[in-house]
C-alpha cells in the first residue's frame, strides 16, 4: 500500500519528523481522522520481506542502525572531558535507521508504567543534585491510551501477581512460556516472589490482519520477518497510508525546523534520497526523532529569534537524557533449555518494582529471563561463556558445544536518575556525512543507578541458584556508555522554565511544534520504555486532533 | 541493541578475549571452572572499528572452495588457516577447517575489513619471523607442529606489541582481530564464506529454522506435562 504524495511548497497539515514507535501512532491517528500528514523518516522503507537472519549484518555491521560511518557519534562520562568519536562496536545512542524506527529492531518488552511511576517526587522527596519530579499526567489519565496500545499495536499477556490497573483485558493471550522463564519462576518461587507472564509487543495468536509469531527467535535486533513484531512499520504505519491522508518519505534527513515572522515552525528543510536539498511546508511540526535525534535537531535550528535552538528558552533541550540502569547475570543448566528459539522474554518478576528507602538508594526495577547472550550463535562465541573459561583452543570450542542451549540470563531492567549533566548537544568538532555537527552523548550513572542495577543483579544470582543452575556468573556492573532507550531530553511539565514541552506535549515556545517521543519523559520507568512512549503518541495525537479542529494550532 | 540489549558485556568480552591458554592442557572441567586467566588488554575491535565499518557490507554466495583467494597469498592463507584451526581446532567435531573459516577471512579481507589488512600483514610477518626461530628449517608459522603453534601464539597473545624491522606491531591486536574473524567465519551466515553446511551451528546445536513450536526446550516441556497433570487432576 502506497500513501497519496504531496508538494512540498503546500503546506500540509502535520510535518512528523521520525516514523519510529511515537511517529508511526501520530501519523496513523491524525491521518485517519482526515489530517494531511508527510512523514519525514531518515531510514529506507524495509518490509518484511527485506528482514534476514543475517547475525553479522545486524549485529556487527549495525545495517540497521548507522553508527561510525557516515553518523559518527562521540561520547563523553563528563562535561568536563573532551569527547571522542565513539569507536566501541555499537553506537553511544543505539537506535535504528528505517521506517519504523527502533520498534522494528527492538525486542517489544511492553510493560505499563505503574501508578508510582508518575509521582515518585511527591512519595519520595526530592534527590539532590538530580532533575527527579513527578510528570503532569498521572497513570489514570494515561491507561485509556495504554489500553488503546494493547489493543491498536497488539499486546500478548496477561495480568500476574502485581498488575497495574487496566480498563480492559490484554487482546491476546501470552506467548508461550520458555524454559527461561520456567527456570525464572521457580527460584523465584523458591525465594518467595512471584513471576508473571512478560507483556510483549509480538502476536501470540493473529490479529488485526497479521499473523502469529513463528518463534523464529531473531527478535533481538533484528526486524521481523512475519510482521507478528507489533512494530509501527507493521501496525500503524500500513493504516496510515491506507488513510489516504499520510505520505510516508523515506531517506529525507531533516536538519532544520524553519520558523517564520511570527515564530511558528513554518517548514521543515531535509535532504532527500538523492541528497537535494528539500523543504515542506506544514500548518504544523510534529518532532518524534528519539531522545537523541529530538534535540539534536532541536539545537540545530537555532536562529536569531531562538539562539539557542528552537523550543529552548529553559534551556533544557538536550539536558536529563537517561538510559536506563541494566545489570545481567548468567547461568548454565544441566539440561537444554534452546533459548534461542521464539522471543527474548517470557517471564517477568516485579517484586522489586517500587523504590524502598530501606535499601539505601533511589531505585526499582522488573527482573526479566531470555537468552541474551546465547540468542544468537556469534554473540554466544564471542560473550557468552564466563570469565573463568579459555577464550580459543579445544576446551573454549568444548565449552561452546556443551553450553550454548543450556545458557540463560536474568536481567535487571531499572531506573536512571534526571541529571542535567547527562545530555545531548552538538559536538564542536565532529561532523556527520552530511556536515551536521555530529550527536555528542555526555552520560555517567547516577551512583543510586549503580547501586540498584547491583541490588537487582544480587535477586538474579540468587534466583538462578535456586533454580539449580550448574554456573552462575555476572556481567561487571560499569559506567554505561551505550544507550538503546533515550529518554528525558525534552521533558513534559506544566513550567515552561523547568521544562520544554507541556502536559499535551506542545512546545512551550512554539505553539504548533509538538515533541512526542522517549524525550518527553521525566522520570525513566523501569527498563521498558516503548509501552509508554506509545500511550504518550496516543493520548497526544488526541489533543492535537481536538486542538486543529478548533483551529488551536 | 534493541532494547536492553547490553554491549557493554560484548565490549567487555571482546576486550577481555587474548587471555592465554593455561599450562595444563587436559583439563577437567572442573579445573576450567577454577581457572582465572589474566584479563588485560584493550579490544583490536575497539580500537579499529571504524575502519571495519567503512568498507561496507558484505554480499558473497557461498564460495567454491577450490576458488583462487581474493587478497590473500596461498602463503598467509595457510598461516591464517593454521591460526584458525589453533583457535578452533579440528577434533571429534568440525571447526575452522571443515567450516572453511579461511575463505570467509579472504572474502572480508577483500571487502568490508579490508582495513584490516595492513595489521594481519604485519602480524604474520612478526608470527613468522618467531617461527623460524621456534623450529630449524621452518619458513613459516603454518610450518610449525600443532603444539609449537599453541605455544607461539601463547606468547603473542601475553605481548602487546613487538617491535622489529617493520616498526611496532600490535600483537594481541593481531591475534583479536584473527580470532573474531575465526568466530565470525564458524558462526556467521554461510554466504559470507564461512560456517561452511553449518558447521559452527550444527556444533553449537542450533538449527537454523523459520519456524518452531513449543516446548521449546526441557524445563518448558516438564512445566506443560505438569500443566497437563494439573488438568487431570
Amino acid at each position: 500500500m502506497t500513501g497519496r504524495k504531496y508538494p512540498t511548497r503546500e503546506p500540509v497539515d502535520f510535518v512528523i519528523v521520525g516514523s519510529g514507535a511515537a511517529g508511526g501512532v501520530l501519523a496513523k491517528e491524525l491521518s485517519a481522522s482526515g489530517f494531511d500528514v508527510v512523514v519525514l523518516e531518515q531510514g529506507p522503507y524495509r518490509k518484511a520481506s527485506d528482514f534476514v537472519h543475517d547475525e553479522l549484518g545486524i549485529m556487527f555491521h549495525f545495517d540497521m542502525s548507522g553508527g561510525g560511518g557516515k553518523h559518527p557519534q562521540t561520547f563523553r562520562h563528563l562535561e568536563t572531558e573532551a569527547a571522542q568519536i565513539q569507536v566501541n562496536p555499537t553506537p553511544p545512542a543505539f537506535y535504528a535507521y528505517t521506517v519504523g524506527g527502533s520498534s522494528v529492531h527492538f525486542s517489544a518488552n511492553y510493560w505499563r508504567f505503574r501508578p508510582v511511576d508518575f509521582k515518585e517526587r511527591s512519595l519520595l522527596g526530592h534527590i539532590e543534585g538530580t532533575g527527579f519530579d513527578d510528570w503532569p499526567v498521572t497513570y489514570e489519565e494515561l491507561e485509556p491510551y495504554y489500553t488503546k496500545v494493547d489493543w491498536e499495536i497488539g499486546v500478548s499477556g496477561a495480568p500476574g501477581h502485581s498488575d497495574p490497573p487496566r480498563s480492559k483485558p490484554y487482546p491476546l493471550p501470552p506467548l508461550p512460556v520458555k524454559s527461561s522463564g520456567v527456570l525464572l519462576e521457580k527460584g523465584a518461587g523458591k525465594l518467595g516472589l512471584h513471576a508473571d507472564p512478560a507483556p510483549m509487543a509480538v502476536l501470540s495468536r493473529p490479529f488485526n490482519g497479521r499473523p502469529a509469531c513463528i518463534h523464529c527467535g531473531f527478535c533481538m535486533g533484528f526486524g521481523c520477518e512475519v510482521n507478528a513484531k507489533s512494530s509501527t512499520l507493521a501496525s500503524m504505519i500500513p493504516l496510515a497510508e491506507a488513510s489516504g491522508h499520510c505520505e510516508i518519505r523515506p531517506e529525507s534527513t531533516v536538519y532544520r525546523i524553519e520558523t517564520d515572522r511570527q515564530g511558528r515552525a513554518s517548514e521543515v528543510v531535509y535532504w532527500d534520497a538523492k541528497g537535494a536539498e528539500q523543504a515542506q511546508r506544514a500548518r504544523a511540526v510534529i518532532v518524534s526523532a528519539n531522545g537523541a535525534e529530538t534535540p539534536r535537531l532541536l539545537l540545530l535550528s537555532e536562529s536569531d529569534r531562538y539562539p539557542d535552538g528552537l523550543a529552548n528558552s529553559s534551556g533544557l533541550v538536550g539536558k536529563y537524557l537517561m538510559f536506563n540502569g541494566h545489570s545481567a547475570a548468567h547461568a548454565f543448566f544441566d539440561k537444554p533449555l534452546h533459548d534461542y528459539k521464539s522471543v527474548q522474554c517470557s517471564r517477568v518478576v516485579y517484586d522489586f518494582y517500587d523504590s524502598d528507602p530501606k535499601r539505601g538508594f533511589y531505585g526499582g526495577g522488573g527482573i526479566d529471563a531470555r537468552p541474551f547472550l546465547s540468542a544468537t550463535p556469534m554473540f554466544f562465541a564471542l560473550a557468552g561463556l564466563p570469565p573463568d573459561m579459555p577464550t580459543w583452543g579445544a576446551e573454549y570450542k568444548r565449552m561452546l558445544a556443551e553450553n550454548f542451549i543450556r545458557n540463560m540470563s536474568i536481567l535487571g531492567n531499572g531506573t536512571s536518575l534526571p541529571l542535567a549533566s547527562n545530555n545531548i548537544t552538538l559536538d564542536p568538532n565532529t561532523k556527520d556525512f552530511w556536515g551536521r555537527p555530529s550527536l555528542r552523548v555526555t552520560y555517567k550513572d547516577h551512583p543510586d543507578d549503580h547501586a540498584n542495577a547491583k541490588f537487582l543483579q544480587d535477586r538474579a544470582v540468587e534466583m538462578l541458584e535456586a533454580a539449580g543452575a550448574t554456573k552462575v556468573w555476572r556481567s561487571p556492573i560499569m559506567d554505561q556508555n551505550i544507550g538503546a532507550h533515550l529518554l528525558g531530553t525534552c521533558r513534559m511539565g506544566n513550567d515552561p522554565e523547568k521544562s520544554v514541552v507541556d502536559r499535551y506535549h506542545r512546545s512551550h515556545d512554539v505553539p504548533n511544534l509538538f515533541i512526542c517521543d522517549g524525550s518527553s519523559f521525566v522520570t525513566s520507568g523501569r527498563g521498558q520504555p516503548t509501552m509508554t512512549i506509545q500511550a504518550l503518541a496516543f493520548r497526544a495525537a488526541d489533543y492535537i486532533r481536538d486542538a486543529a479542529r478548533r483551529d488551536e494550532i | 541493541m534493541p532494547d536492553t540489549l547490553d554491549s557493554r558485556i560484548l565490549t567487555h568480552a571482546l576486550a577481555t578475549a587474548d587471555r592465554p591458554l593455561p599450562k595444563r592442557m587436559n583439563k577437567t572441567r572442573r579445573d576450567f571452572l577454577k581457572f582465572t586467566g589474566a584479563a588485560v588488554g584493550s579490544s583490536w575491535l575497539t580500537l579499529h572499528w571504524p575502519e571495519v565499518m567503512a568498507a561496507g557490507e558484505a554480499a558473497a554466495k557461498a564460495r567454491d572452495a577450490t576458488a583462487a583467494f581474493e587478497v590473500l597469498t596461498k602463503a598467509e592463507a595457510a598461516d591464517l588457516a593454521a591460526m584458525a584451526s589453533q583457535i578452533f581446532p579440528s577434533d571429534d567435531l568440525p571447526g575452522a577447517t571443515e567450516a572453511g573459516v579461511i575463505y570467509y577471512i579472504d572474502r572480508a579481507l577483500a571487502t568490508f575489513a579490508a582495513g584490516q589488512k595492513s595489521l594481519i600483514d604485519d602480524g604474520l610477518e612478526v608470527l613468522n619471523v618467531k617461527a623460524r626461530a621456534v623450529k630449524p628449517g621452518a619458513q613459516r608459522f603454518a610450518d610449525l607442529d600443532f603444539s609449537q603453534q599453541t605455544a607461539l601464539l601463547n606468547s603473542i597473545v601475553t605481548t602487546p606489541r613487538v617491535t622489529s624491522t617493520i616498526g611496532h606491531t600490535d600483537t594481541r591486536g593481531f591475534f583479536q582481530a584473527v580470532r573474531f574473524m575465526t568466530l565470525a567465519g564458524m558462526f556467521a551466515l554461510p554466504s559470507y564464506g564461512g560456517n561452511r553446511d553449518y558447521a559452527g551451528w550444527q556444533l553449537l546445536g542450533f538449527e537454523h529454522r523459520q519456524a518452531w513450536e513449543p516446548p521449546f526446550g526441557y524445563y518448558d516441556a516438564q512445566y506443560s506435562n505438569q500443566d497437563a497433570d494439573d488438568d487431570r487432576s
